[in-house]
C-alpha cells in the first residue's frame, strides 16, 4: 500500500498536515497545474496504514483520509517490484 | 474507511472553497453508511438550500435537492411513503435553524425515524457571510458589521427539548468520533439529530480574524468541550470561558418513533 494524494481533486487546504500524527505531510512550495499548492510527502513509508492495512484487515489510522474534505488522499496497491526509497541508519 | 463507489467521481473536486469542512462531514456520513451496510436502492439523501445541500449532489443514490428549510418535511413525505428506506437528511444551520425551525422541531415531535446532519457554520456561507441564528454574539458578519447582539441558538439543546431520539454533537475536526456518532444515530430508531461545527474560513473566518484555516480548527477545538466535563465543571461552580459549546452525546432515548422499518 503507498500513500497518493489525487492532484486533480486536492484544493491546497493543508488540513492533513494538521492532523497527520507521523508528520507526513508538509506543506508544499510549488505550485501545481492548477495553480495550487499541493503538501509533499516526507517519507511516506512511516504510514501505518500502508505498512500494515493487509496484516490487520482494516484501516488503522486513516485520520488524513477522513478528514480530506476533498476526497483526494488515497492509498493504492503498489505495483510489484516498485522502487523503494531505502535508507540506512548508521 | 469512505466507500469510492459512493461518491459521484465525475462530479469531483466540488465547488466548496478550501479548508470547508463540508467535504469531512461527507466522507463521516459515507464511512457511517459502509459501516452500517446499506444497499444503494434503499438509501435517500435529502436536502435543502446551502453549502451544506450541495452535498447529496456527490453521492451516489437517490437524492432530493428540495426548497429552502423544507428538507425535513420532504423527508417525512418519503419515509412515510416508503418506511423500508433509509433517510439521511443533509441541512445547514440557515436552513434547518432560521427558515425550516418549525419542521425542525416537529420532525423531531413526530420522532420521524432518519438521520438529520446538520452541518452548522455559523453564518450563512453560500450567499456572502449574512448572520445566522447560530453566529455566536459577538461575532461579526456582513449584516452585524459590529457583532451579533443576540444569543445564538443551541440546535442541539432544541432537539432535546423537542423530543428526538438520539442527539450529539461534534465538529469537522473529530472525525473518529463523528462517525461513531453518526453510525448510532443510523442504528437507533427515531429521528437522530447530529450537529456538527464545520469551519467556514472564506465567509466566517474572514470577519472574525480567523482567516487561515489551522486558526479556524484551533477556534473549534479550543472552544469545545465535553459534555461530561461541562457538566462537572457546572455542578463545581467552576468558571466556563465565553463562548464553549459542548460536544458529545447530549441525549439517547426510546421515546415512540414514527415511521420505523419493520
Amino acid at each position: 500500500m503507498k500513500l497518493v494524494i489525487d492532484e486533480s481533486r486536492c484544493k491546497g487546504c493543508n488540513l492533513c498536515v494538521l492532523v497527520c500524527p507521523y508528520g507526513i505531510f508538509q506543506e508544499g512550495t510549488e505550485l501545481n497545474a492548477r495553480g495550487i499548492v499541493v503538501p509533499v510527502l516526507d517519507r511516506p513509508e512511516r504510514c501505518t496504514n500502508c505498512r500494515l492495512q493487509h496484516l490487520y484487515g482494516r484501516v488503522l489510522c486513516g485520520l488524513c483520509h477522513m478528514i480530506c474534505p476533498d476526497q483526494a488522499i488515497t492509498w493504492v496497491e503498489e505495483k510489484p517490484f516498485e522502487p523503494h526509497r531505502v535508507e540506512v541508519e548508521f | 474507511m469512505i466507500a469510492p463507489d459512493w461518491l459521484r467521481e465525475d462530479r469531483l473536486p466540488h465547488i466548496y472553497c478550501t479548508g470547508c469542512g463540508n467535504g469531512s462531514v461527507i466522507n463521516c456520513t459515507l464511512a457511517a453508511v459502509e459501516e452500517m451496510g446499506w444497499k444503494r436502492d434503499e438509501t435517500a439523501f435529502i436536502s435543502g438550500i446551502g453549502c451544506s445541500s450541495r452535498a447529496p449532489g456527490y453521492i451516489l443514490t437517490d437524492s432530493l435537492h428540495t426548497t429552502h428549510g423544507r428538507a425535513l418535511a420532504f423527508a417525512t413525505g418519503v419515509k412515510m411513503a416508503r418506511p423500508d428506506f433509509n433517510v439521511v437528511v443533509f441541512t445547514g444551520d440557515g436552513d434547518l435553524a432560521a427558515i425550516g425551525g418549525n419542521h425542525f422541531i416537529h420532525a423531531c415531535r413526530r420522532n420521524v425515524d432518519m438521520t438529520v446532519i446538520c452541518m452548522n457554520n455559523q453564518i450563512y456561507g453560500m450567499t456572502g457571510g449574512q448572520g445566522s441564528p447560530t453566529t455566536p454574539t459577538g461575532a461579526f458578519s456582513t449584516t452585524t458589521p459590529y457583532g451579533a447582539s443576540e444569543p445564538a441558538f443551541d440546535l442541539a439543546e432544541l432537539a432535546v427539548a423537542a423530543g428526538a431520539n438520539y442527539v450529539a454533537r461534534w465538529t469537522s475536526y473529530h472525525v473518529k468520533e463523528l462517525t461513531k456518532a453518526i453510525t448510532t444515530g443510523m442504528q437507533t430508531p427515531g429521528l437522530a439529530f447530529i450537529e456538527v461545527r464545520t469551519q467556514c474560513p472564506t465567509n466566517f473566518g474572514r470577519h472574525n480574524k480567523l482567516r487561515s484555516i489551522p486558526d479556524m480548527i484551533e477556534y473549534l477545538r479550543g472552544n469545545a468541550m465535553l459534555r461530561v466535563k461541562y457538566d462537572r465543571l457546572v455542578e463545581e461552580g467552576a468558571d466556563i470561558p465565553e463562548g464553549t459549546f459542548t460536544i458529545g452525546e447530549l441525549v439517547r432515548r426510546r421515546r415512540p418513533a414514527m415511521g420505523v422499518k419493520q
